[in-house]
């Protein structure tokens, strides 16, 4: 896929903008950020689904080793059948957009991280909406990602094998559980061919939730 | 039979897909597919006997992934699994009906991502990939393939050719824009891999043989090498999970493919024995082409291929001679002042940076490592690597990702032996300046003279001639006036005689003379008309390159001037012009970085250093941080305004550089990304506003280990450490590295500040501060000093 346009809104508030206008030099800046990271960035994305099975450990992912951990998620798929497992990266062109910027121009490299950031969510919405094609006629839940809730991050390895990520993205997973190249995301989708009643979202489930600077202002992100 | 023997046959065919056919056969999901190697060992032999029987050459050892970091939780070692996988094979190959079929050993990636994306080390990829090559020493061949970062590719084609004597077949994989997922370009991995003594190069996996075909198509016009091919059956589908051609449809595709020239065929994913029958049959009833392949000179980084058919301008200022500021730099191992001066290069419009970091009291070797591992991070450019030390010219050759070009050799025999054979193991192109024992030859013949010396020996070494450029050499003309002629004539012959490319350094011409940049372009204009291919110039100096830009397009190599048109024609950003009314406390408000160095320059002339400081810069930051703090202003803004703080700082740091004062510091502050972690961006706003208060931060970069922070410490004796972490699984380093400072009883305060950070949680692990922005950690700076080490610090800045 092409990313034509980047989500600058979405950008600022990452950036810790609470509203009002954006001053005209901070503006250009964005523009500049936004046309390098736009031709440096090779988006990215891979999906598989699978039938999935409750079991005592978690939910267990078909034809893979899978087992999903955490009441989290299985209260995330507790009405579906299937999930689709996704793996969405911007490629390493961001990384060296953003290294290069903290040389000598460290607020590009703060507005480029957080543009990078949106990115990387406008990926996902359109891999969500292709998912939605292909399987047409199913319904599904939004994106549990590794790290909501009690969802444990050491799942990373095994769901980018699942999806073949490396191979087929270039996403990979270092020692320490960091998705590389570092603006990427790995997510879940529950998908069950009845209506899926809306599940509890927002802040309940999140790990940063005591600590979060959103909240602190009454927002969240 | 050999890999060779077998070379000198019409084509040669690989095996298909191994993944496939273990699932076929019942493989569990989950599965480490090389611990079957020693599970079920008559299931892969029956699988190669099976690829034998339909037509491979060739067949690969089940030892891709057989690594140290993907076996880690398998309880075998990597050796144990790749004698079995290489046995496997040749049990088949004995039990087949063709017992002169190969067995390759098969490497792919290692499963985690380099430096400087990644954390592994260049040097860790070598050793992981020698163990490798060690236990695969009974296979016929190595192959190296699936690589999508030429880097990683580079370690292990030098750990196979320095621990084996196999030949090598290296593939690369490639998607529809032309790159890897890195980067690599086809061209750079053709100019490094046969550098490098690659004995095969190709494509395989990620797409079908039709989406294939351009790419190899462009590989073949890149390399003198037998060219590989080994498509997977088409595309997958998310849904199935299967691929979309069938065998038939597969060899008619690959039927395209033969009139390139491409010598090496087989199958990837989703290909299976019946695959390599129907390419078989095909390949029976084709000829191979002959490839009639002319090289240009060129040298690249792993991304971009420099082509040196036209003046391309190599950026002369990573070099410390005859600037204190570059030296101090040096001194202190502040690697970010090297990296603004090669990022100022690239905007000003070099093609090639140079590097040089020889300064007496600094280990070179070191240093040149580090520095070229930092510049290849955030510049594309290719580099050519300068020391008069052979061992420093190997370390730079060694961790470089690309083709680079060497500085220098010269005519002396000592230099011909040291220097050449380096050139010819790393696949470099040279530089040879012409002088020898005797010095410089007073005559163009002389000089000419020694060209042709060195070139007939870099021929005899198997170096290319297309890699070898020669430095006439500038002498000063104030000094000796004829001599400029002398090298201009000299120049032309080398390229029109001899055929090479041409260096030379420019700006010596001008030494002693007033307006130096009137003779330095004038100079270089005559140059190029003779014939000049290198310059080596300072590409942020206007006038030199703007008489490159002006000779491309007389000379007619940039055609329609685009390129003129493109730096000249737009609106271009003036040098900074101050209204005579504006102030320093304006710029900083601002963010207008240019205006505000020019306005400390003015200050300067006037100002005391330390009341700018003083009075102007750190008021104006205090000012800002409060309007944040406040949320008037957000993050950016001040970033920015510290930015601008940043650049006037440079200046005053310039101007105690040239009147010899001391620095200025309020103490000395470690600050390091904790090991396992590489998000320092956090990390990096903090170092920014740190110095712009007047703190000397030396900053440890990011993924640093418990040690280092603790060495640091005590060696520097610094008295406050500053700690970030990102996420969950880091914060366990963070929690390491202070109780290893605890237990050494170091003299320091720790803050630590970062995401997932609370106040309470960073009590917990031992800190002694929280911090939780940038603006925090320069309150905690600030305060450590005062209460606890006030004897630190320059005096005039309490």
């Amino acid at each position: 896929m092409k990313l034509e346009k980047l989500n600058r809104a979405e950008a600022f508030r990452y950036m810790g903008h609470r509203g009002g206008a954006i001053p005209d030099n901070i503006e250009a800046l964005a523009d500049e950020c936004e046309a390098v990271l736009l031709s440096a960035v090779t988006p990215k994305f891979v999906w598989r689904a699978f039938d999935i099975r409750k079991t005592e450990n978690g939910v267990k992912v078909e034809n893979t080793p899978l087992v999903l951990r955490g009441e989290s998620i299985a209260e995330h798929l507790q009405n579906c059948e299937k999930c689709v497992l996704l793996a969405v990266t911007l490629g390493g062109g961001a990384d060296r957009v953003i290294r290069t910027y903290e040389n000598g121009a460290m607020e590009k490299a703060v507005i480029a991280d957080s543009l990078a950031s949106a990115a990387v969510e406008q990926v996902c919405d359109y891999a969500e909406s292709e998912i939605q094609d292909k399987l047409g006629g199913f319904h599904f839940t939004w994106r549990f990602s590794p790290g909501y809730g009690d969802f444990p991050l050491d799942i990373q390895a095994e769901l980018l094998t699942a999806v073949d990520a490396g191979r087929r993205i270039g996403l990979n997973v270092s020692e320490s559980l960091m998705l590389l190249p570092t603006k990427s995301v790995t997510a879940v989708i529950g998908v069950s061919a009845n209506e899926i009643p809306k599940g509890k979202r927002g802040c309940a489930l999140c790990s940063l939730r005591n600590n979060c600077v959103y909240r602190q202002r009454g927002e969240h992100c | 039979m050999d890999f060779n023997e077998l070379l000198q046959k019409e084509f040669v065919c690989l095996d298909g897909g191994m993944g496939t056919m273990l699932q076929a056969r019942g493989m569990k999901a989950g599965t480490i597919p090389e611990t079957l190697n020693l599970e079920n060992p008559r299931m892969l032999i029956d699988i190669h006997k099976e690829y034998i029987s339909a037509g491979a050459d060739i067949v690969y050892a089940n030892t891709f992934g057989a690594n140290r970091f993907k076996l880690a939780k398998s309880g075998y070692s990597v050796d144990r699994i790749i004698r079995a996988g290489v046995h496997n094979a040749k049990t088949a190959v004995a039990e087949s009906e063709n017992p002169s079929a190969l067995v390759a050993l098969d490497i792919g990636p290692i499963g985690t991502l380099l430096e400087p994306t990644g954390t592994l080390s260049f040097e860790e990829a070598y050793e992981i990939y020698k163990e490798e090559i060690t236990a695969g020493k009974d296979a016929d061949v190595i192959v190296l393939e699936t690589m999508t970062d030429l880097y990683e590719l580079k370690a292990a084609l030098l750990a196979a050719k320095e621990n084996s004597a196999l030949p090598v077949i290296c593939t690369m994989t490639f998607e529809e824009n032309m790159r890897t997922f890195t980067g690599t370009s086809i061209s750079a991995m053709a100019l490094t891999l046969e550098g490098l003594g690659a004995d095969a190069v190709g494509v395989n996996c990620s797409l079908g043989p039709a989406e294939l075909y351009p790419i190899a198509e462009e590989l073949c016009k890149w390399t003198r090498l037998p060219v590989v091919l080994k498509p997977n059956a088409g595309l997958p589908d998310p849904v199935t999970n299967e691929y979309n051609i069938t065998p038939a449809h597969f060899a008619e595709l690959m039927r395209k493919i033969v009139p390139l020239g491409v010598k090496i065929f087989g199958g990837c994913c989703g290909t299976t024995p019946e695959f390599i029958r129907e390419l078989k049959t095909m390949l029976s009833r084709e000829k191979f082409c002959p490839r009639d392949v002319k090289i240009p000179a060129a040298c690249c980084s792993a991304s971009k291929t420099v082509i040196i058919d036209r003046p391309r301008v190599i950026g002369e200022r990573i070099n410390p001679t005859g600037k204190k500021r570059f030296k101090e730099a040096l001194l202190a191992n502040d690697i970010d002042y090297i990296l603004g001066q090669a990022i100022e290069q690239v905007h000003g419009g070099a093609d090639i940076l140079d590097v040089n970091v020889g300064l007496p009291g600094i280990d070179e070797g070191e240093m040149m490592t580090r520095v070229v591992k930092a510049v290849q991070g955030v510049a594309d450019l290719p580099l050519q690597v300068d020391s008069t030390i052979p061992e420093v010219l190997e370390k730079a050759l060694r961790v470089y990702n690309g083709k680079p070009i060497v500085n220098s050799v010269n005519g002396e025999e000592k230099s011909m032996q040291a220097v050449l054979p380096l050139v010819k193991k790393y696949g470099a192109c040279v530089t040879a300046l012409c002088l020898d024992e005797n010095g410089i030859p007073k005559t163009a013949e002389g000089r000419f003279a020694i060209a042709k010396r060195i070139l007939d020996r870099a021929l005899s070494l198997g170096i290319p001639k297309e890699n070898v450029f020669i430095d006439c050499l500038t002498l000063t003309v104030s000094a000796e006036q004829d001599a400029a002629m002398v090298t201009l004539d000299a120049l032309h012959r080398v390229k029109t005689e001899l055929g090479l490319k041409t260096v030379l350094g420019v700006s010596n011409i001008s030494f002693g003379l007033p307006e130096r940049v009137i003779v330095n372009h004038n100079f270089l204009t005559m140059a190029l008309t003779n014939g000049l291919d290198l310059p080596i110039i300072n590409p942020n100096s206007a006038d030199m390159i703007g008489a490159v830009r002006a000779f491309n397009v007389l000379a007619g190599f940039d055609r329609n001037s685009l390129e003129y048109v493109a730096a000249y024609g737009a609106k271009k950003e003036t040098p900074a012009e101050v209204k005579s009314d504006m102030t320093l406390e304006y710029a900083l408000e601002n963010g207008l970085k240019a205006e505000g160095a020019k306005l400390t320059e003015e200050l300067l002339k006037t100002t005391d250093p330390m009341d700018i400081i003083n009075n102007i810069l750190i008021p104006a930051l205090d000012k800002t941080g409060a309007d944040f703090e406040s949320g008037k202003i957000f993050l950016p803004q001040l970033i920015l305004s510290a930015g601008v703080a940043q650049s006037c700082f440079e200046v005053i740091k310039n101007h105690f550089a040239k009147t010899g004062a001391s620095n200025v510091s309020k103490g000395k502050i470690i600050l390091a990304t904790v090991k396992g972690d590489i998000h320092d961006i956090g990390k990096n706003i903090v170092k920014v506003l740190l110095e712009n208060y007047g703190y000397e931060v030396i900053d440890l970069g990011k993924d640093v280990p418990y040690e280092t922070v603790l060495n640091c410490a005590v060696e520097q004796n610094v008295h406050l450490v500053g700690l970030s972490a990102l996420m969950t699984t880091t914060l366990s380093s963070m929690e390491k590295t202070i109780a290893l400072l605890h237990e050494n009883r170091v003299d320091c305060k720790i803050m630590v500040g970062g995401a997932v950070l609370t106040p309470e949680y960073a009590k917990q692990i031992g800190a002694d501060y929280y911090a939780k922005d940038a603006k925090g950690s320069c309150d905690i700076a600030k305060e450590v000093f005062a209460k606890f080490y006030p004897n630190e610090g320059a005096e005039d800045l309490k």
